[in-house]
């Protein structure tokens, strides 16, 4: 493949060659070459299943290749464990932070490489380093003490950071580092990525924002089922000739959005708030229309979608439904208003993982399955099961699959066939396509489009920046907990990452951006 | 409790081969490796074999024909239905099971025998003695589990205490005796079925009159319910279930309750085989607790919930009961009780290192 | 700069040891202690033979076979494993000491080696299994619990021990066990818990028990060598099961007999979780397990004193695991919302 490597070769800081790997019977990776520069920033993208997480987990010791080389500037070497990566400089960031709840952040930062001073741990000797450290991750040192698990999600992934930083890395791995954090966090990560770059570290960028590699990245690998398709320095690329070379083909047009006819208002939140989470939301969704509410982790918006959903209560304000004042405490209550709602993390909230796809598609509405009360048939779950696999294109041999076999982009079909086994009125989802691949990614929004045209009211939380412009008849954008802005459909990505992260990064990011901004009406959006 | 617990990548169907192109042999031995039930059938069979043959030889103090077999199903009645209690409580997740069902049967069965033999109650008003009041010990379990948080092991090693302590103290250390349970030791006898009993070997009445009942009903409880249905779900993941709607906590009681039920059908089970109420009826050795969680663990159950059938715990049962009256009859004495803890020990073993093994080979339950 | 010679140039921070790590002595044990001294207390005041030598000698021999295997249990426990063997494995140890010290008057040390040897060697079967062989730890230690019960009965032949040599007797509940009143086996036990204590606390390999039950995929990710860990502490458990046996054979009469061990494994669990450690794992302390083994002790020597039924130990045993877990719980869930 080294037709297709444009980078100027001096000896590279990494270089795999030929990789193979199997699980089991299936081939995770057919054939992976990918070459390292010391003191850039290499990007590497592909679908959910295209071999990206199991290269990673290779070049990190979690895994060992089938066959292929690994060399270390120049040098053939072996890793067969984390603690030979790790001795060769490789650090990793999942995008899982991998930390310990029970223990303080500095035990977390110095797991595995502590200090010792005779048999016994150099407590002082490590606090003295902690200093420096949270201050480059933009933490306050008072933290150093705290236990990781009382701490949020988003200052745990700053103490993973800490941590890769704190062996004095050579290669450091981030995966999804963005996925959790808030712009303001992103360009405190980015800053430190150039410090570490400029010092000569390597930086391996994992992302699905392709938007974002153009900001930070300065080569990008493409990997689709299983192969390195090519790398190329980033500038001789477009975010949509990545994507396509991520999907195999052309991206279709998206499908236009019907401008027209609402019907009754259905969801109405006045002044609504969640002490601590999000103040004074005044929004409607009417019957017909797909409202999008973009915000990022953090800003409060898939708070919203729980308290609709009766996960949570609201401190004070009014939701109506159709009208009529109303208070979910549970999410029973919300269903039998006819609210569903499609939960933020697949794995975690919505998949049953080795139960079949009939199970999955039918536990939202076991009432149907029989009609003595509390009875199910086996043969009504197959009937509405199959019905789904055909109406939304999944892919499987039959319903009684496992879903953890299935990909990310089927997966989340299945989940998202739960919610429309009963007809919603309100129908909220909250990152309906996150880990999901390009093209299963286009199908569902097609879904989500079709759903809308039949009437069904649709709100969509997300922070993917592209899917809110591209299938979103309105855009509210919340920053901090409150309602920043709001947008028609045709407005650009430039005013809504603005309104979003605050006017002063408004200018940063207009220069930084080197996409071409479309109205959206018009064309494909970069995802 | 598992120790290494590692995330694969989502796995595309393209690199499999299909179904048809792999050879008979090779779908053979996925399917003995990966389905429980077959492996335990294919078990079952070679027991049966062995025995047969060491019988032929002469190695046996006694004909280990389908007589015998059917006779020693006598001991399968409360090991299939602990089986199941313990079956519907690992199901359920978040560390599920419950060291108290003996306990439990010990102390129900108490209850039950001075419904029974001291107050002299009808037979029908200290069943529901026995099965109330296991249902209740069952629900304390369950209120600790899932309205306080409680670790499943914890609050049944906990009730395990005090349910044991409870019988001894409210006996006074004495088994009841009196004469209707003595006469009650019929309802342990074995029948020639009606109808086309006469060549067939006699059953132990308990497996009609309790086994079979219990069986089903579980068996329908998990597979045409929406009940069993959600059991699955929350077992399998109780955050999802609680976005799909479901009230986690009181299904996840209701299946402590159904354990501690079944527990006291056990109670009453194991006094009329015992022609007497004894306060350590479940708690004397190593306790009823633990073969039953064996047979639920052999019987194809996953330890972290979401996973396992009753037919797995039928057939658990039947190689383990089985396994021992061969046993019994190749190493007479104590010998043979002795061999019987090594074969349900080795047999454990070996079940769960195979149930690791598949993990590995064939990704994934 | 490098970003390693960026944090070393910072201000050194006054941080010491009790900055990072949590308080030495947790809240469940300052209850525990509390419980433990209320009960001396109440029992010294409606039992005055309690506080007498002769009472609190025995007691305290009972006790330290119940914390020193404790100790491995807690290691154990803190990986977010378990071990329900031990009871087995005291059986093992026990008649296999016993039966040599009948047949070859063997020295002290010899009869030592022999317990911890076997123990260490029961312990690191579990370990191997549990560590390479993916399974649950549960499980697996019913099944050799099974196995080392099956091995103890054959070495029994169907009769009891009898006629054991006074060798052990350094341990047991006489004159020869006892030093300036304490006696001998307690004080090798709290001598254990502090080093163990210590290893918790202020080494590498210590905390790594904890990252281990915390998080153990990220353990292995940072690192960590997961499995020769986890083998540790199931091998450091047989090795103190092997201890505690030659304990309990001195403690007992001439005449070992095959109840030796039945239903200790609960007691051990009972003692470890009533101390304060978190059967999920990635949180535990030995000094706990210390005090709830006492705890559970005075519980049964109490009842007796007071001439209550015996039988009535076992619920109030199961009483104080339900307050000491659920304060507990109820303390974990009230600091993570702070």
């Amino acid at each position: 493949m080294s037709a297709e490597t444009t980078l100027a070769t001096e000896t590279y800081r990494l270089e795999l060659r030929d990789i193979v790997k199997s699980y089991g019977g299936v081939r995770a990776i057919r054939h992976a070459d990918i070459a390292i520069t010391p003191g850039t920033v290499h990007a590497l993208v592909g679908e959910n299943g295209a071999g990206k997480s199991t290269l990673i987990k290779i070049i990190a010791g979690a895994e060992i290749a089938d066959a292929g080389t690994i060399a270390f500037d120049g040098q053939l070497r072996s890793i067969s464990s984390t603690s030979d990566s790790i001795a060769l400089g490789v650090q990793t960031v999942y995008q899982e932070p991998q930390l310990f709840p029970e223990l303080s952040v500095a035990e977390n930062v110095f797991v595995g490489r502590e200090l010792t001073k005779g048999g016994r741990v150099d407590w002082a000797g490590q606090a003295a380093q902690m200093h420096g450290l949270l201050d480059t991750v933009g933490l306050p040192e008072s933290i150093a003490t705290s236990i990781v698990g009382t701490l949020s999600i988003a200052q745990q992934q700053q103490v993973s950071i800490a941590k890769a930083l704190a062996s004095d890395a050579s290669v450091l791995i981030l995966d999804e580092p963005s996925a959790i954090l808030t712009d303001p966090e992103i360009e405190v990560l980015f800053t430190v990525i150039r410090r570490l770059t400029a010092a000569g570290v390597s930086v391996i960028y994992i992302s699905h924002r392709l938007d974002e590699l153009f900001r930070i990245a300065d080569a990008v690998t493409v990997m689709r089922d299983g192969e390195t398709i090519t790398t190329r320095p980033i500038g001789e690329l477009s975010v949509r000739q990545i994507a396509e070379l991520m999907v195999g083909g052309v991206l279709s047009e998206s499908r236009p959005k019907d401008a027209g006819t609402s019907g009754a208002t259905v969801l109405e939140l006045t002044d609504f708030t969640r002490e601590g989470k999000f103040t004074d939301v005044n929004l409607t969704v009417r019957a017909g229309e797909i409202v999008g509410i973009y915000g990022l982790v953090g800003s409060g918006a898939s708070e919203i979608a729980g308290v609709i959903y009766g996960m949570d209560k609201a401190t004070s304000g009014t939701m109506a439904i159709d009208g009529t004042p109303v208070t979910v405490k549970r999410p029973s209550q919300a269903k039998k208003l006819g609210i569903h709602l499609l939960p933020a993390n697949r794995s975690s909230q919505a998949s049953f993982s080795f139960q079949s796809i009939g199970l999955n598609i039918v536990i939202g509405e076991l009432g149907l399955l029989g009609r003595l009360p509390g009875y199910a048939s086996m043969r009504k779950q197959r009937a509405i099961a199959d019905d789904f696999i055909k109406r939304l294109a999944i892919k499987t041999p039959s319903e009684k699959q496992p879903i953890s076999a299935m990909s990310g982009g089927n997966a989340q079909k299945v989940v998202l066939a739960r919610q429309l086994v009963r007809r919603p009125e309100l129908l909220v989802l909250a990152e309906p396509t996150q880990g999901v691949d390009v093209g299963a990614k286009e199908e569902i929004h097609r879904i989500i489009s079709g759903l809308a045209d039949e009437g069904t009211a649709v709100l969509v939380v997300t922070s993917d920046l592209g899917e809110v412009l591209r299938i979103s008849d309105r855009i509210l954008v919340i920053k901090a907990g409150e309602i920043a802005a709001e947008f028609t459909g045709d407005a650009t990505q430039v005013e809504i990452l603005a309104a979003a992260a605050g006017a002063e990064v408004d200018a940063q990011i207009g220069a930084d951006l080197e996409i071409e901004i479309i109205p959206t009406a018009q064309t494909e959006t970069p995802t | 409790m598992t120790l290494v617990n590692e995330t694969r990548p989502i796995q595309t169907s393209g690199n499999k081969k299909p179904r048809g192109q792999r050879n008979l042999a090779s779908r053979a031995l996925e399917a003995l490796l990966t389905q429980r039930v077959v492996l335990l059938a294919v078990l079952i069979v070679i027991v049966i074999v062995v025995m047969s043959l060491l019988d032929s030889a002469g190695r046996l103090s006694g004909p280990y024909d389908p007589d015998y077999l059917a006779s020693s199903l006598i001991s399968a009645v409360p090991l299939v239905m602990l089986g199941l209690a313990e079956l519907l409580v690992i199901l359920s997740g978040r560390g599920g099971i419950d060291l108290s069902v003996g306990s439990i049967v010990s102390l129900s069965g108490i209850l039950f025998g001075m419904a029974y033999g001291e107050w002299h109650w009808s037979f029908v008003a200290s069943l529901l003695v026995a099965v109330i009041s296991g249902g209740i010990f069952g629900a304390v379990n369950g209120v600790l589990v899932a309205y306080i948080g409680f670790p499943p092991l914890i609050a049944t090693l906990a009730t395990y205490y005090a349910y044991r302590s409870l019988a001894l103290v409210i006996s006074d250390q004495k088994p009841i005796n009196s004469k209707e349970i003595q006469d009650f030791y019929s309802a342990a006898q074995s029948i020639e079925l009606p109808v086309i009993g006469g060549s067939l070997p006699l059953v132990p009445l308990g497996i009609f009159t309790f086994l079979i009942p219990t069986a089903l009903i579980v068996w329908f409880l998990l597979n045409k319910t929406t009940f069993g249905r959600r059991l699955y779900a929350l077992g399998t993941n109780d955050t999802a279930a609680q976005w799909t709607g479901i009230n986690v906590r009181p299904n996840r009681l209701a299946v402590y309750a159904l354990s501690g039920v079944i527990a006291g059908l056990v109670a009453v089970v194991t006094v009329s085989q015992f022609a007497s109420a004894r306060p350590d009826a479940g708690t004397s050795g190593n306790g009823m607790a633990l073969p039953a969680i064996t047979i639920a663990v052999l019987g194809g159950v996953a330890i972290t919930g979401g996973i396992g059938r009753v037919s797995g715990i039928v057939l658990a049962t039947l190689l383990i009961v089985w396994l021992n009256a061969g046993i019994l009859l190749a190493l007479p004495g104590n010998d043979g009780s002795q061999f019987q803890l090594l074969a349900l020990g080795l047999v454990l073993v070996f079940a769960s290192l195979l149930n690791g093994l598949t993990k590995r080979k064939y990704g994934g339950i | 700069m490098s970003i390693d010679e960026r944090t070393k140039a910072a201000p050194p921070a006054k941080a010491t040891a009790r900055r990072i790590l949590p308080s030495p002595v947790t809240g469940q044990e300052f209850v525990l202690i509390g419980v433990i001294a209320v009960l001396w207390v109440l029992l010294g005041i409606f039992t005055p033979a309690f506080l007498t030598p002769n009472s609190i000698q025995p007691l305290l021999v009972s006790i330290a076979p119940i914390a020193l295997i404790g100790v491995g249990m807690t290691f154990v426990i803190i990986t977010a494993g378990i071990d329900v063997s031990v009871g087995g494995a005291i059986m093992l140890c026990a008649v296999v000491v016993a039966k040599t010290m009948v047949s070859a008057d063997v020295p002290l040390f010899v009869a030592l080696a022999i317990a911890i040897g076997l123990g260490l060697l029961l312990g690191l079967i579990n370990g191997a299994l549990i560590a390479y062989g993916r399974v649950h730890a549960i499980i697996i230690t019913f099944g050799t619990a099974n196995i080392f019960q099956f091995v103890a009965l054959r070495v029994f032949a169907s009769s009891t021990v009898n006629g054991i040599p006074g060798t052990l007797d350094v341990f047991g509940r006489g004159e020869a066990g006892r030093t300036f009143g304490v006696p001998h086996s307690f004080a090798i036990t709290v001598l254990v818990v502090i080093v163990a204590w210590w290893y918790l606390r202020h080494t590498a390999g210590g905390r790594h028990l904890f990252a281990i039950g915390g998080n153990a995929n990220a353990a292995r990710l940072a690192g960590i060598k997961v499995q020769p860990r986890v083998m540790l502490a199931y091998g450091l458990t047989g090795a103190l099961v092997g201890l505690a046996a030659c304990f309990i054979i001195a403690s007992g009469t001439s005449t070992l007999d095959q109840a030796v061990g039945s239903g200790k494994e609960l007691q051990v669990i009972a003692a470890v979780v009533i101390g304060g450690t978190s059967i999920l794992g990635g949180r535990g302390s030995v000094i706990g397990t210390l005090l709830g083994a006492i705890l559970v002790q005075t519980v049964t020597s109490g009842v007796t004193q007071l001439g209550w039924p015996s039988q009535l130990a076992n619920l109030f045993v199961g009483i104080f695991i339900i307050i000491a877990v659920g304060t507990d719980l109820l303390r974990e869930r009230a600091r993570r919302k702070s």
